[in-house]
């Protein structure tokens, strides 16, 4: 057992950091979607670090709501994702397509 | 806990318990005409409104988490409003177009109004996520709702990932405020910011409030605004350019103003910035717009750059012209994308050539769109003026004398583009002189619009009066 929150900490912080750098470059949008589950599970571990180590219970209490609003927000995202590839048989998105006329 | 602790709750107990009903009626009712479904759901909106005159709203609920005010008041009136108008213009759509989806949609709609009502007065981070969450699914969804239209996956799945994202960094932002300060409350986590700061404190609140501005859709957040607006249904977008745009707002001011949250000081350079790259990107990137609803979509994160500027401000007058501004911009916003509604349901194709000649085919359409669009100009005699006066005047005395010169450029310029539409309207020339067909709904939701912006435009005292009475309460 490591006692030090720091640790857990600095991992939450690199998974976190991984999380934002796939946002950016992926272009798949399934991967997109694992880099976003990365940052959610970096905010779960976070919180239950400074639960643990800081606060008390109420650090529990909001990983589980967080863990439920992730859950909610991956099941609608799985299925816009079908939809997409539905209609244009692929799943690469490009999201900076702003200028187009 | 006893029921009278629900009380400050009566217009999100309302909410649910009408769309609890709705889905119960949708399943009772046999498939066909389910036409009742939206009468209801408008039916459960003015129900809310008229809840918010008469129940008493004020005071403490749920332990503490959220607490109601005349601030709170005033913004479920706006977010009720919105609701309630996108529901409305529907009505002639819906039936046609998705016969056997019309329960989801409003239940949707409902669902999402009830997460703004509970951020009108959120105490609490956790409830602060709970809330914007339920705002922000129903969004996902509802962005998708042209299922057989390939434009309108790829713009769910934008409005999908950016909010996802946006929501990932929030909680993060929480997490970290919520560690260093050791509670959930929001008051608790201003409190230990100004004991104690640290660059860590000031980077969490950094990455909340960057997350909330993906949802506001503020540069450089703003890339889903404008392929979401393109590829869902018009009167959706009345609401989602509207509803959700005052709601995380509202949840801004929870957070930053001081008497609640106070971490205005931490991120005061990170919002004067956004505010400005709103301001000058969205009017330049609007002015080639040819298809309506994206112009309007860029003109749309141009006013989220004046909500901020408001919000910076942190004075009473400040919040008071943020609340005025909101509700003139809710109807002069939907009623423009009503107007857009009514003419793709006659055929055309969101284009601004598909607007040419339209004075000659409906007097009202035309004049309708001309006041909102002066409006969202911000030309006198509309409410547009006003909204964009009162800001500019707060922002002025808290000291951006940039910000407001700036603001005031780009109304300029915006009206540039504003007036291509016009232009279209009034001196294009079309070979149809039919009349443009309009459902009652869509007459009756231009109608109510155009009411609420001239009547607020000719005697705004009234509606700032009671913005300034609902700023006050809320900082003390």
């Amino acid at each position: 057992m490591i006692t030090d929150p720091r640790i857990y900490l600095s991992i939450a912080a690199v998974l976190f950091s991984l999380g934002v750098y796939g946002v950016i470059t992926r272009r798949n949008a399934i991967g997109v979607l694992l880099s976003v589950e990365l940052m959610a599970n970096a905010v779960n571990l976070n919180l239950l670090t400074f639960g643990r180590f800081v606060t008390g219970a109420s650090g529990q209490v909001f990983t589980l709501f967080t863990i439920a609003l992730t859950v909610v927000e991956v099941v609608i995202g799985l299925a816009i994702v079908v939809l997409l590839y539905r209609t244009r048989s692929d799943v690469l998105i490009d999201i900076a397509s702003e200028l187009r006329e | 806990m006893t029921w009278t602790d629900l009380a400050p709750l009566g217009v999100e107990l309302i909410l649910l318990a009408g769309a609890l009903s709705l889905l119960i009626v949708d399943l009772i009712l046999p498939p066909g005409d389910k036409r009742i479904l939206g009468i209801g759901t408008l039916g459960v909106f003015l129900a809310g409104l008229l809840a918010t005159w008469t129940l008493p709203l004020d005071g403490l609920a749920l332990g503490g988490a959220y607490e109601g005010d005349a601030m709170g008041v005033f913004l479920k009136r706006v977010f009720l409003l919105s609701g309630a108008l996108a529901v409305l213009a529907v009505q002639g759509h819906g039936p046609k177009a998705w016969p056997r989806r019309q329960g989801e949609y409003h239940q949707l709609i409902l669902y999402s109004v009830l997460g703004m009502s509970l951020l009108s007065g959120v105490r609490d981070l956790i409830l602060l996520a709970v809330a914007f969450e339920l705002m922000g699914v129903p969004l996902y969804a509802l962005a998708a709702w042209q299922k057989r239209d390939a434009g309108a996956a790829e713009g769910a799945l934008k409005l999908y990932l950016t909010g996802a994202v946006s929501s990932a960094a929030t909680l993060y932002g929480f997490s970290v405020l919520y560690g260093l300060s050791g509670s959930t409350r929001i008051a608790d986590v201003a409190a230990a910011v100004s004991a104690h700061p640290s660059p860590l404190l000031a980077l969490g609140a950094t990455v909340a409030v960057a997350g909330m501005g993906f949802k506001l859709g503020v540069v450089p957040f703003h890339m889903w605004v404008p392929d979401t607006y393109e590829g869902s249904p018009t009167p959706f977008i009345a609401f989602l350019s509207v509803g959700p745009k005052a709601a995380g707002a509202a949840a801004l001011v929870q957070l930053l103003l001081p008497g609640h949250g106070a971490l205005l000081g931490t991120v005061m350079e990170l919002f004067l910035v956004l505010s400005a790259a709103s301001l000058v990107l969205a009017t330049l990137m609007a002015l080639p717009q040819s298809n309506v609803k994206r112009l309007l979509a860029f003109s749309g994160i141009g006013h989220m750059g004046i909500l901020l500027m408001a919000i910076a401000t942190g004075t009473v007058d400040g919040l008071a012209s943020l609340l005025f501004y909101l509700l003139g911009y809710l109807f002069t916003n939907a009623g423009a994308f009503v107007v857009v509604h009514a003419i793709r349901e006659d055929g055309g194709d969101d284009s601004i050539d598909s607007f040419n000649g339209l004075v000659h085919r409906s007097w009202f359409l035309s004049g309708a769109m001309l006041l909102f669009l002066l409006s969202l100009a911000g030309v006198p005699f509309v409410v547009g003026f006003w909204a964009k006066l009162f800001v500019f005047m707060a922002a002025w005395q808290a000291g951006f004398e940039w910000l407001v010169i700036l603001g005031a450029l780009v109304s300029v310029l915006s009206l540039f583009y504003y007036l291509r539409v016009a232009k279209a309207m009034f001196m294009g020339t079309t070979e149809r002189r039919d009349e443009v067909p309009m459902h009652w709904s869509v007459r009756l939701a231009v109608s109510i619009c155009l009411i609420a912006i001239t009547g607020m435009g000719l005697y705004p005292n009234p509606f700032v009066a009671v913005a300034e009475a609902a700023a006050k309460a809320f900082l003390g």
